[in-house]
């Protein structure tokens, strides 16, 4: 909010020069942006903190804060009153049908004004605070509002119909036309000012067009009325109608500013209109609002702050700020709060009023004195980083990707569960996303311009109807490379200490099959014991078409928080025989559709336990091969823990072996 | 000959020998089988008995000399042999290096990993919260009512499903002392998201540190020294810092920690606003209603809570210029750390 510099003065001796007065601000009350000078004044651009807008959305405000910073003089407008003819009451009569909505609203008329320009003084300092000249009785009632922070209305009273302004909500159907022009509907939500007939006003927000100030406006009705901020809020947001006005009821106002600011008001008019104040207020306040009080214990004030600060500082900085207090025992103090400062409601209220005045920065910095306790160690986020780690380590980058998707991805991917955002920035971010899937292919599909071969991961949380929420790791990899995909899990896996992994061929369902983002015939349950902690697989042609990416991809898909729990710091070294080992090869011809793991446990089977390590070092499907028929190829590594094997010994195992699998009909060992 | 001369003429070949195979020649023409030594020595038992003696004591003495003379030329010979190999050999040392595949850690998890690390260091635990909020967590309970204007300050994207994403890492607080007997010390990281519009300095989803101490004397004076130390290790000794007022409902007073601008060194620049300073840190002594909403008795209690922007710390820390390239899984930027 903008606040002049020479206005500020007005109400304060000696006040230091603007930047001073900045710095003076943003140490102690609220940051000032820019100083910026014009026209013979300077303009601060002060960001009033929002539990202040109640007090200092005003210069008066702000001039207080100051001279309670600086321990100079308040010195507020003189008034001179000039009050002569008929009542106010003649002229109109007001009725609040909401007293929640409108805890006070206060009327005073003036008649015989003569409406003209304003001074130069008085449109120029409206002016540097952003607002138009008007005329001098608008000028005027904008002009109490940024000297007090109370906003003010002014209607012809020659135009009110009945001579009448009720306070009510407006009823269904009813229509407004503002002083801009702006045509709006309104309804019961909407408090509004009437007269016996229509609206001409939305309480607190803006003024209607039909009774406004003009040429020939002889007598001025000024309403200072207090607001229920939500009232205010509610309205404003329903209108989407922000106004000078509507800004400050929203944040609050104390109902016993309504009078000073329109006697100051009805004085100011009467300087520059002429004609007269009528005698009296139109004051209908039905329950007063008297100043709070609030024990302060001022061991408590040293305690929170952590420093010591002699009693007599601490009261000096209460009396700056207009705070009067007695003393209710030793060390304890009984504060009265002035009703303009609505922020004040507790002692730790008070307790940041003498930090601020006396100055964070005087207060010295102080480690706590605690237990010496280690803290827990997070058990997700320590695997959570060893599992990044490893990923890195194989070549993996990191990466974080938006938490939505839109319905593109959502139709390609058939997500059935999303949950849907009710207010989303864009139709591409309408859903949270359910699988971290899709947004890893968009990065390989925008990658894929600079970069060949992506390798890409993210751990993140993914979302599901109705109100799942779960930490996910998936990572793809472009090309041909579902074996490397393979091994990089058995590798991240077995690190994290978890051992029994296996994967399952994934039995795409005959409903699945159109649907899914997969390929039916390339996809594996990864699983540990009898658990399912994640799939392995490759994206399905039909959805790489649709992101427009030529080459492979592989994903993992990994349910992380499955992972946590069974991973184990726990790990054994296995004594080194002290016995060399000999190791055979060995090819077998097996039919295509025959598992690598079938092979596997016969050989382990026939082997016993003098076979080490069996090592599948080739897979051959070549055109030189039999119809129908692929070539595994093993190391097989033979060892005893308590013995160097003879040859002879190592030979007859392996025959073992060869005889084993020759028993399957299909299969052929090649010698 | 004499065995002078053959010694004078012998040396006198050692030292010729100009490489490892011309040494060898000189070998066997002096010490080796047929060479001339072994003909004397084989040619003594001719002579007489004195003379043999001494002839022997003689050969004997000078063909040990040769060999020494012999092995010295041959470790010279042998240096210069490969000297001059190596010569041959060449190396282009500005011809570029071939590199491992490494991986790379996001910035945000690398800048992550080293807040934890200093927070721990000071015993606080790192907890976690969920991305999906109630109403209650994320507003009522930190002191922030249905129908206020602070509710404002949060730009807050609804779901259907009745919860919200948080905009705050604040409400892990409220579940963390719920299920949490104080005193205690807590960091908090996560993602949040607000419901604006993006550019180069905003973002709708963003990442924090929320930060929470609670005991019986928990001071301002503490909250001042655990920032201070944490900008301290994180940014440098040199860091300049500066406290201002402010304002946030679950907090009270509430507080602001800025920092110098590291990119104009205060002169004021785009990146801090033309202000020289950049707030960092919003902080502030735990409001009674937050103590009470989690169940503990404000009578009994203090404590202090913070929060810092993750994205903003990453980059002031590697000068990142927009706050969109983080979440744009952008392999020229990712690849860079």
């Amino acid at each position: 909010m903008i606040f002049s510099y020479s206005w500020l003065k007005d109400y304060v001796k000696n006040l230091p020069k603007p930047e001073k007065v900045a710095e003076l601000l943003t140490r102690h009350s609220f940051e000032v942006g820019e100083v910026k000078k014009v026209k013979g004044d300077w303009t601060l651009d002060i960001d009033v903190l929002p539990n202040r807008a109640s007090d200092c959305f005003s210069h008066w405000g702000v001039a207080r804060e100051i001279v309670a910073i600086t321990n100079l003089k308040f010195r507020g407008p003189t008034s001179t009153k000039f009050v002569r003819g008929r009542t106010s009451a003649d002229s109109v009569s007001v009725e609040v049908k909401d007293r929640i909505a409108c805890p006070r609203y206060t009327v005073k008329v003036l008649t015989d004004v003569r409406v003209g320009p304003s001074p130069k003084w008085l449109s120029e300092r409206l002016e540097v605070c952003g607002l138009n000249s008007i005329n001098n009785i608008v000028d005027v009632a904008n002009y109490v509002m940024l000297e007090t922070g109370q906003p003010l209305h002014a209607f012809d009273g020659k135009k009110l119909s009945g001579q009448k302004i009720i306070v009510r909500f407006a009823k269904k159907g009813e229509k407004i036309t503002t002083l801009d022009g702006q045509k709006f509907n309104l309804d019961a939500g909407v408090l509004v000012i009437a007269d016996a007939h229509d609206p001409i006003a939305i309480a607190g927000i803006k003024g209607g067009k039909f009774p406004e100030i003009s040429k020939s406006t002889k007598v001025v009705i000024l309403e200072s009325a207090n607001f229920n901020p939500q009232t205010i809020r509610r309205g404003s947001q329903k209108l989407n109608l922000k106004t000078d006005a509507s800004i400050r009821f929203e944040h609050g106002l104390d109902p016993n500013l309504t009078e000073s600011a329109i006697n100051r008001a009805a004085q100011l008019i009467q300087e520059l209109a002429g004609g007269q104040i009528a005698k009296g207020l139109i004051d209908v306040y039905p329950q007063k609002t008297y100043p709070k009080r609030i024990k302060l214990n001022l061991d408590y004030v040293e305690s929170l702050l952590g420093v010591k600060i002699p009693e007599r500082e601490m009261k000096n900085i209460l009396k700056s700020l207009n705070f009067k207090f007695h003393e209710s025992r030793t060390r304890e103090i009984m504060v009265e709060i002035p009703t303009r400062r609505l922020d004040i409601l507790i002692p730790e209220d008070l307790i940041e009023e003498i930090g601020r005045v006396y100055g964070y920065d005087k207060i010295l910095s102080t480690f706590p004195i605690a237990a010496l306790v280690p803290p827990r160690r997070n058990e997700e986020i320590f695997w959570e980083d060893m599992a990044k780690n490893i990923l890195k380590e194989a070549g993996f980058t990191e990466v974080y990707n938006y938490s939505f998707i839109g319905d593109r991805e959502v139709g390609i991917f058939n997500f059935k569960d999303s949950i849907e955002l009710k207010n989303p920035i864009s139709l591409e971010q309408r859903y949270l996303r359910p699988s971290l899937i899709p947004n890893l292919l968009k990065n390989v599909e925008k990658n894929s311009i600079s970069f060949s071969e992506i390798k890409i991961f993210e751990l993140g949380k993914i979302f599901r109807m109705p109100k799942s929420e779960e930490k996910i790791l998936t990572g793809v990899i472009t090309g041909d490379a579902f074996y490397q995909a393979k091994g990089l899990v058995d590798a991240l896996l077995n690190k994290l200490g978890i051992s029994d992994i296996w994967y399952d061929e994934y039995r795409t369902l005959a409903q699945e099959k159109a649907i899914a983002f997969w390929h039916p015939q390339k996809a594996a349950e990864i699983k540990v014991g009898q658990e399912r902690v994640g799939f392995l697989g490759e994206i399905s042609p039909r959805i790489l078409n649709e992101f427009k990416i030529k080459s492979k991809i592989i994903y993992f898909d990994i349910f992380f928080e499955k992972l946590v729990r069974l991973a184990s710091e726990e790990h054994e070294y296995r004594p080194l025989s002290k016995f060399p080992s000999a190791v055979r090869d060995l090819a077998v011809l097996v039919p295509r559709g025959t598992k690598v793991v079938e092979v596997l446990n016969k050989i382990n089977a026939a082997g016993g336990k003098l076979v080490r390590d069996v090592d599948l070092f080739d897979i051959y499907e070549g055109e030189e091969m039999p119809e129908g028929k692929k070539n595994l190829a093993f190391h097989i590594v033979y060892q005893a823990e308590d013995r160097t094997l003879r040859a002879k010994e190592v030979d007859e195992i392996h025959q073992k072996i060869i005889k084993t699998l020759e028993k399957e009909p299909t299969w052929q060992v090649r010698k | 000959m004499t065995l002078k001369t053959l010694k004078i003429e012998a040396e006198k070949a050692i030292i010729g020998a100009q490489d490892l195979k011309g040494l060898n020649d000189v070998y066997k023409k002096y010490l080796g089988k047929e060479g001339e030594l072994t003909r004397i020595l084989r040619s003594l038992e001719k002579l007489p008995k004195a003379k043999r003696v001494k002839v022997g004591k003689e050969t004997n003495n000078l063909k040990n000399v040769l060999t020494i003379k012999f092995d010295q030329r041959t470790q010279v010979l042998k240096e210069k042999a490969q000297q001059e190999a190596e010569e041959k050999e060449w190396i282009d040392v500005s011809a570029p290096g071939k590199r491992p595949v490494l991986g790379h850690l996001h910035p945000l998890t690398q800048v992550r990993r080293k807040i934890e690390e200093i927070f721990q260091t000071m015993g606080f635990a790192v907890v976690e919260g969920p991305e999906m909020e109630t109403e209650w967590y994320h507003f009522d309970a930190l002191n922030i009512p249905k129908n206020h204007p602070a509710r404002d300050l949060w730009d807050t994207f609804y779901l259907r499903n009745g919860l919200l994403l948080r905009a705050q890492t604040s409400p892990v607080q409220i579940r963390y002392m719920e299920k949490n007997n104080p005193p205690l010390r807590i960091i908090a990281p996560g993602r949040c998201f607000r419901h604006e519009a993006t550019d180069a300095s905003h973002e709708h989803t963003f990442h924090q540190i929320e930060g929470l101490v609670v005991g019986r004397d928990i001071s301002l004076a503490n909250l001042k020294v655990v920032l201070e130390s944490f900008m301290k290790r994180f940014f440098g000794e040199g860091v300049i810092l500066r406290w201002q007022p402010s304002y946030f409902p679950f907090v009270e007073p509430g507080l602001e920690l800025l920092m110098r601008c590291s990119v104009c060194q205060g002169k004021g620049c785009s990146t801090c606003g033309n202000s020289g300073w950049l707030e960092v840190i919003p902080c502030g002594m735990v409001h009674p209603n937050v103590f009470k909403a989690a169940g503990y008795n404000p009578k009994f209690w203090q404590g202090f809570a913070f929060g810092m922007g993750l994205d903003r710390l990453a980059m002031m820390k590697y000068k990142i210029n927009d706050i969109r390239l983080f979440c744009s899984g952008d392999l020229r930027f990712l690849n860079q750390f």
